[in-house]
């Protein structure tokens, strides 16, 4: 830390314990980017169902036929609540984007503005996650662990091959990429179970690897990355950092909803709904799993990096720890994997708590009780995350037409047909055969 | 070329070494044979067994084997309530990747509260015969070593005994076998599986204990567990006690020799270089492994 930029900060930089204000601060200081987000993020949750999924009719399981069923006012209005919807998305997302934006200039301190750069690094990783854990149900729970090797891989290009910084920090996301694919053939070769098992191994073998090589990566006693701009001051090193993370999570957010409206997420959507149909419906289930956790884990080694860059030292107990990638995990779920900004209002929610733990209750051991029991809270009683209980609320309030394609889980239909008589089984001629249970 | 006792040595400590791998391999393989359930929070399970072996020693004067008496019915409730309470409500469709995300947070809670209740320092259990230890062919054995290796292998013998011998073994095998028809036959296959994860559960009571005896303990010290075990059950084929009890013993030997050239840190490699070999050549796990094709 260069000792010019010390005097202009000194009450906030110090993190843990700044000013008695500050703690409440924490908290409602970045309230308006959550309450803006928060409605701007709900909207697509109706309007995605409702409208522009043209391609989702060729969702193998999903029964199409009572599309094909449906009367023509009923279609006209599910059309004009479309257009309606890709209004009020259009204007969400200037909202949305000009509060991210807007935030820096906000910030009261530069302590708050370094949590929104911690937070906004959250929202890129959980959307990176997102990229196999909503598409594919693929959960992994090593990518905090891909997220360090992109930081440790940034700082060593720096330091060891002299690189400037964000060379660096593109060549790492590369190397992590490519890195990637011999991981993701060991762990996508078979279903579910492994997969989670060598997400974790990987962060565990990454953490005694990183630890032990102390000639190379400092070992314990970590490693300092030099500072990109090392010319600017504190709080003007958050606010550029700001943005490029912002940056990036335009980025991030922009390549899922390509992939989402493409031929290529529906084949993934396909795998996540039922693996084994859609194989034997032709979808190269393993090549298509292997592409987007590529992709994901170049992401999430671009977010690591970054943060390498931004935070100036890295140490492995917490580049390579199981936590940060279930903290990511939970963001993702609790604001809800189907969606595109599922990841980033969870981000503000159990970022910003996180914030506020630390310096509520410094480092105690509680955070992990309460990172634990909202993990068992959202994984019980809200798997499918905030945005769809906030758009079912909103369905149920502003209208009442049910969107001609229903994005809901083969596990759901299948328990609504459980639930439900019989009879609705033979109104609904596309998909009776779900029932099956697994072998 | 290290001497020959010295050899002899690390394959008796693996031999040890492995007898509590394989006990605890046994419990998470019942997990996944039951429920296709991954259990992440059974070696936190194990650290709070061993925390509570450590507390009645310290604070009640007991000898940490008799914590016992209390530690196994304990977590044989906990197993039971911890199924028919938690994993049941989850969707069939996605129980597996969900039970991990669950069985993790009941994980990172009680690695929380211990570490809230005892705080982080390194507890040891100081006993009597700590220290004691004898020599067989030129190898030292402690015998705390071989107590928990006893414990591990009386567990493993009588867990062998009530899967095979009693009726209620037949209705667990049965149930992992194949649930529906398992219901078709009479068998009650919700209790069963709640109490099949409660003997799960109480094999990391024993392991814990045994676990208590010779090593020391810190809150976050399952993360070293879960890893090997979950390495030893993917190589043993998910779902398959046999081969679990395989693996373990092979990659626990693997460990202790490979510890004499390479140092404790980067011998624990082995598990993962094993798991995910084993991954990319033979999903389905090297021992037995029938159920872990499908998954």
């Amino acid at each position: 830390m260069p000792s010019a930029s010390d005097p202009t900060v000194t009450p906030a930089t110090t993190g843990p314990d700044p000013a008695p204000t500050s703690p409440e601060a924490t908290t409602t200081a970045p309230k308006p980017p959550t309450a803006a987000a928060e409605p701007a993020a709900a909207r697509p949750g109706p309007a995605t169902a409702a409208g522009p999924h043209p391609a989702a009719t060729g969702r193998p399981e999903s029964g199409a036929a009572p599309d094909g069923g449906t009367t023509t006012p009923a279609t006209t209005r599910v059309l004009a609540r479309g257009r309606v919807g890709w209004i009020v998305r259009a204007v969400a997302l200037v909202a949305l984007a000009a509060a991210v934006l807007s935030f820096p200039s906000l910030a009261p301190n530069p302590y708050i503005l370094s949590a929104g750069v911690v937070v906004l690094n959250y929202a890129v990783l959980s959307t990176s996650w997102n990229f196999v854990g909503g598409f594919t149900g693929y959960i992994s729970l090593g990518h905090g662990a891909l997220a360090g090797l992109g930081g440790y891989g940034t700082a060593l290009l720096v330091t060891k091959a002299g690189l400037p910084s964000f060379v660096a920090l593109a060549v790492a996301a590369l190397l992590v990429a490519v890195l990637a694919v011999p991981i993701g053939y060991a762990a996508l070769r078979v279903r579910g179970a492994s997969f989670v098992i060598v997400s974790i191994a990987l962060v565990l073998i990454l953490l005694l690897v990183f630890q032990s090589w102390a000639s190379l990566t400092g070992g314990s006693r970590g490693l300092v990355v030099p500072r990109p701009f090392p010319g600017l001051l504190r709080p003007e090193h958050h606010r550029v950092f700001y943005f490029l993370f912002a940056g990036l999570l335009g980025l991030a957010l922009l390549a899922w909803w390509l992939i989402d409206r493409s031929r290529f997420g529906l084949g993934l959507k396909a795998i996540r709904e039922d693996e084994d149909k859609a194989e034997a419906l032709g979808t190269p289930t393993f090549a298509y799993k292997l592409v987007v956790f590529v992709v994901s884990a170049g992401f999430t080694a671009l977010a690591g990096g970054l943060y390498a860059l931004w935070f100036g030292d890295l140490d492995p107990v917490f580049q390579f720890s199981i936590l940060t990638g279930s903290y990511l995990v939970l963001m993702a779920l609790l604001g809800g994997v189907r969606h595109l900004f599922g990841p980033l209002v969870g981000a503000l929610v159990v970022g910003i708590a996180l914030e506020y733990f630390k310096v509520e209750f410094g480092n105690t051991p509680l955070h992990l009780v309460a990172t634990g029991v909202l993990l068992a809270l959202v994984v019980l009683f809200m798997p499918d995350g905030v945005l769809p209980a906030i758009g079912a609320l909103a369905n149920r309030l502003f209208g009442t037409t049910q969107s001609s394609i229903r994005e809901v889980t083969a596990a759901q239909l299948r328990e609504e047909r459980t639930a439900g008589a019989r009879v609705d089984a033979v109104a609904v001629p596309g998909g009776a055969q779900p029932t099956k249970e697994r072998p | 070329m290290p001497s020959g006792a010295l050899l002899f040595q690390s394959v008796i400590l693996g031999l040890l070494l492995g007898g509590l791998y394989a006990l605890l391999a046994a419990g998470l393989t019942l997990y996944f044979g039951i429920m296709r359930v991954v259990m992440i929070a059974h070696s936190a399970f194990l650290i709070l067994a061993a925390y509570l072996a450590w507390w009645s020693h310290t604070r009640l004067g007991v000898d940490p084997l008799l914590s016992m008496v209390v530690t196994v019915p304990l977590f044989f409730g906990a197993g039971v309530l911890l199924q028919r309470l938690l994993l049941a409500r989850l969707r069939a469709a996605t129980l597996t990747m969900m039970s991990v995300l669950l069985t993790f947070a009941i994980a990172v809670t009680i690695e929380g509260l211990l570490g809230y209740a005892f705080t982080g320092t390194q507890r040891r259990i100081q006993l009597g015969y700590g220290s004691a230890s004898f020599g067989l062919f030129g190898a030292r054995i402690a015998v705390v070593k071989l107590i928990a290796f006893g414990l591990a292998a009386v567990a493993l013998l009588t867990l062998y005994l009530l899967m095979k011998k009693t009726t209620f073994g037949w209705a667990l095998r049965a149930t992992i076998q194949h649930r529906d028809a398992a219901r078709l036959v009479g068998i009650e296959t919700e209790k069963v599986a709640g109490y099949g994860f409660g003997i799960g559960l109480a094999t990391a009571a024993v392991g814990g204990t045994a676990l208590a005896l010779d090593t020391t303990i810190y809150p976050s010290l399952h993360w070293h567990w879960i890893g090997p075990l979950m390495a030893i059950i993917v190589v043993g084929g998910l779902g398959s006690v046999p081969g679990a009890a395989m693996a373990a013993m092979v990659l626990g030997m693997a460990q202790s020799l490979l510890q004499i050239p390479l140092g404790t840190t980067w011998a624990q490699t082995i598990f993962y270089l094993a798991l995910f070999a084993t991954l990319a050549f033979r999903p389905q796990g090297f021992f037995g492994g029938r159920l872990a094709q499908r998954f």
